[in-house]
């Protein structure tokens, strides 16, 4: 089913796995040149720079044109349809296949683009299609579409992005689907969520170390993050309180209030405890992006401390906890450590940390401007931009 | 217990029976867990939670404490930030030196950060430079840099660089460049220039000298960035005047100069730059050329431009791409 030659994918994971040998001196030069020698990878891929450049160059290419061929035909009439769209879609998705096929790139920016576009074409498509059927936007069936035209896609290309959307259109589709089916569905809904996603979580757990789906390394880690994301937002209490007030109309606390809240709270730390357990990077940072989650719901409702108070004791509170948990670790312990692991890591090149810091910090007082202005510095914010993956 | 992999491998007689032997020393131990990324981001975050906290603490509650006790509060944790630094800092070289510990550099950024909280609470409260606004953000410039060379530190020397923008009354970083200012007064247009052309120069000294030369890095970056936003905000500016010329030759001798030390340095990121940003200057000469042709030709004509200029960029960037690898 997967494009890529399947060969040259096995060959890839050696490569990279004799490479981190070659790094830390366990093979030689010459040993590493004759293994990649004997095992060559035949695709197009360069680094991530190239790869963003070759991004950028063919939305523009492609949107011309795109741009270009609807206007040839706009005075047909026929460029207003939802087939227009389709026919776009699928020149984009041979001009992938031929990419792919007799280019061999892999991951070259290029395919990515195509893929994206021509994933948008169709998905615009079907939602022009559905409004002709019916006047009506139809989110089931929509996120049914999406669900299979994304799960295709991944299922051909293994990429990362395709994998998300066609996690998330699944979840979606499952969730409109048993509150329009069943009578008590909104009720019921968060209950049926936690179950769905705990199932596909699980389900990807146990698929991610068979043999058969080592291709789909990646899609299988984005696609725990995804239904991890959503078991913990299934049970969180601002979600349900807004879903239910923006589709049911109904205000005021919501009922198990209790459950949900302990759910709320205690699920981010149950994610952690199991990562340390499991040693699952996966679970372990989840969890300690869910715990700012926890805490931004838990303020919405309750007031305890200003803000000011709160932060304070919390950044000292943390900080206090990672000089913890570095003395503990000095000499590893259980199998942790504290240090760097010796891969080299691409991102280091780009000095990514500094730049961050200069985005997060560099919002230094202007020379005040007038009186009114009680204090001129100390706007330290624009927090959260550190929590990415 | 080794791998098949490497017992494969060995059969192949791809790998020596030394290499095999070292192999299996690596697997017998047990493998490390690193949570190496959580803790820097959690440091990270906590630093940033305790002075945002703290800032707007003493904010709220500036009536009440008195200003006496809130900068000498600042000045300690200041102080002492520095004073850990300087006992546990290794020797100053003019290469890049590696921290001590993992926290080292959060406390240096926690110093840093008090001190310009410090300097510009002084300056606020009483007046310490007077109406001379200048003075007060370049006193601070000058130390911040200091503390970045002798302590090798990129973030602050970012900082920095924010502080040098700031004192010539402009702004640096990529996002607020895009965000915060108009390029609509000649006097902005021409600060950003002097700005970008000494950050470039601080880049090419640094590489030069080889002082200190992964600072190149940040020089060279928010100097492409700044020195072309403002090169083509500059010809937009005047763009009917005849000075809109001197700006697109000005983004033709940068491209030159960085490309070539781009290809010298074998950096696919500032290749990429310079590529890109004069796709956009050529671009806007395109359409200039196209739309003064009024025509319904014109418009079929940008659109072949752009669909060819776009596929011979793909070629030339895959090209560049090889000859940086084998050269």
């Amino acid at each position: 089913m997967i494009i890529y030659n399947k060969t040259w994918l096995a060959n890839m994971r050696l490569q990279a796995v004799i490479k981190k040998d070659l790094l830390r001196g366990y093979i030689t030069a010459n040993e590493f040149k004759s293994i990649t020698e004997k095992y060559p990878v035949g695709f197009y891929t360069p680094n991530l720079f190239v790869r963003v450049g070759l991004i950028i160059l063919t939305f523009i290419i492609v949107s011309f044109a795109d741009g270009l061929i609807s206007l040839v035909f706009a005075a047909t009439g026929a460029v207003e349809t939802f087939g227009w769209f389709f026919f776009l879609g699928l020149i984009n998705y041979i001009a992938l296949e031929l990419i792919v096929k007799n280019n061999n790139h892999f991951r070259s920016g290029v395919d990515d683009a195509l893929l994206f576009i021509s994933g948008c074409l169709f998905a615009t498509g079907f939602v022009m299609l559905l409004f002709r059927l019916n006047y009506t936007m139809n989110y089931i069936v929509l996120a049914g579409i999406i669900f299979l035209l994304c799960l295709y896609l991944s299922i051909r290309f293994a990429d990362m992005l395709t994998s998300v959307l066609c996690c998330i259109s699944f979840f979606a589709f499952i969730f409109f689907g048993w509150v329009r089916v069943i009578p008590a569905g909104l009720a019921t809904a968060p209950f049926v969520m936690m179950m769905v996603s705990g199932g596909v979580y699980w389900l990807s757990r146990i698929n991610s170390k068979k043999e058969k789906f080592i291709n789909y390394d990646n899609c299988f880690v984005i696609i725990q993050v995804i239904s991890l994301l959503t078991l913990y937002a299934a049970g969180n209490y601002y979600v349900i309180q807004t879903l239910s007030s923006e589709m049911a109309a109904q205000t005021g606390p919501v009922p198990f209030a209790a459950l949900f809240w302990t759910w709320t709270i205690l699920l981010p730390f149950v994610y952690i405890a199991s990562g340390i357990q499991k040693k699952d990077v996966v679970l372990l940072r989840t969890g300690l992006l869910l715990i700012a989650a926890a805490a931004l719901t838990f303020r919405n409702y309750y007031h305890v401390l200003p803000v000011d108070v709160t932060l304070t004791i919390i950044g000292a509170v943390i900080l206090g906890i990672v000089y913890a948990i570095m003395k503990y670790l000095k000499i590893p312990k259980h199998g942790f450590t504290s240090a760097e692991t010796e891969d080299g890591h691409l991102m280091d090149h780009l000095k990514i940390e500094s730049l961050i810091i200069a985005e997060t910090f560099t919002h230094t007082p202007q020379p005040p401007a007038n009186e009114g202005v009680k204090f001129g510095g100390g706007d330290f914010g624009g927090g959260g931009s550190s929590g990415g993956f | 217990m080794i791998n098949n992999l490497y017992k494969n491998l060995h059969a192949e007689g791809l790998i020596s029976e030394e290499s095999l032997e070292k192999i299996r020393q690596k697997e017998e131990k047990p493998l490390l867990f690193s949570v190496h990324w959580e803790i820097k981001t959690l440091l990270y975050v906590g630093v940033m939670l305790l002075t945002a906290g703290l800032g707007t603490l003493i904010y709220e509650n500036i009536d009440s404490i008195g200003h006496q006790f809130v900068l000498l509060l600042i000045a300690l944790i200041c102080l002492g930030c520095f004073a850990y630094c300087f006992k546990n800092a290794l020797p100053f070289s003019t290469q890049k030196v590696s921290s001590p510990n993992a926290y080292f550099d959060y406390i240096l950024l926690l110093g840093c950060i008090t001190f310009i909280t410090f300097v510009g609470y002084l300056q606020f409260e009483y007046k310490v430079f007077g109406i001379n606004y200048g003075m007060a953000t370049f006193i601070p410039m000058l130390v911040l840099f200091f503390i970045a060379y002798y302590f090798d530190h990129l973030g602050i020397l970012s900082i920095a660089i924010a502080n040098l923008a700031l004192w010539m009354g402009v702004s640096v970083t990529p996002k607020q460049l895009l965000i915060d200012n108009d390029y609509n007064s000649g006097t902005i247009i021409y600060t950003y220039l002097l700005l970008g052309v000494l950050l470039i120069t601080g880049a090419w000294l640094t590489r030069t000298f080889n002082f200190k030369k992964h600072f190149n890095f940040s020089y060279q970056h928010y100097g492409i960035h700044v020195t072309y936003i403002v090169l083509l905000a500059g010809y937009f500016h005047y763009y009917d005047s005849a000075i809109a010329i001197a700006f697109m030759l000005g983004i033709l001798f940068l491209s030159a100069f960085i490309y070539n030390e781009a290809i010298k340095d074998k950096s696919f990121y500032f290749l990429l730059l310079v590529i890109l940003y004069s796709y956009i200057a050529v671009s806007s000469l395109v359409i200039r050329l196209f739309i003064q042709a009024e025509d319904a030709v014109a418009v079929y004509l940008l659109l072949f431009y752009f669909i060819g200029s776009g596929i011979g960029l793909v070629f030339l960037l895959i090209n560049l791409n090889k000859k940086l690898k084998t050269a």
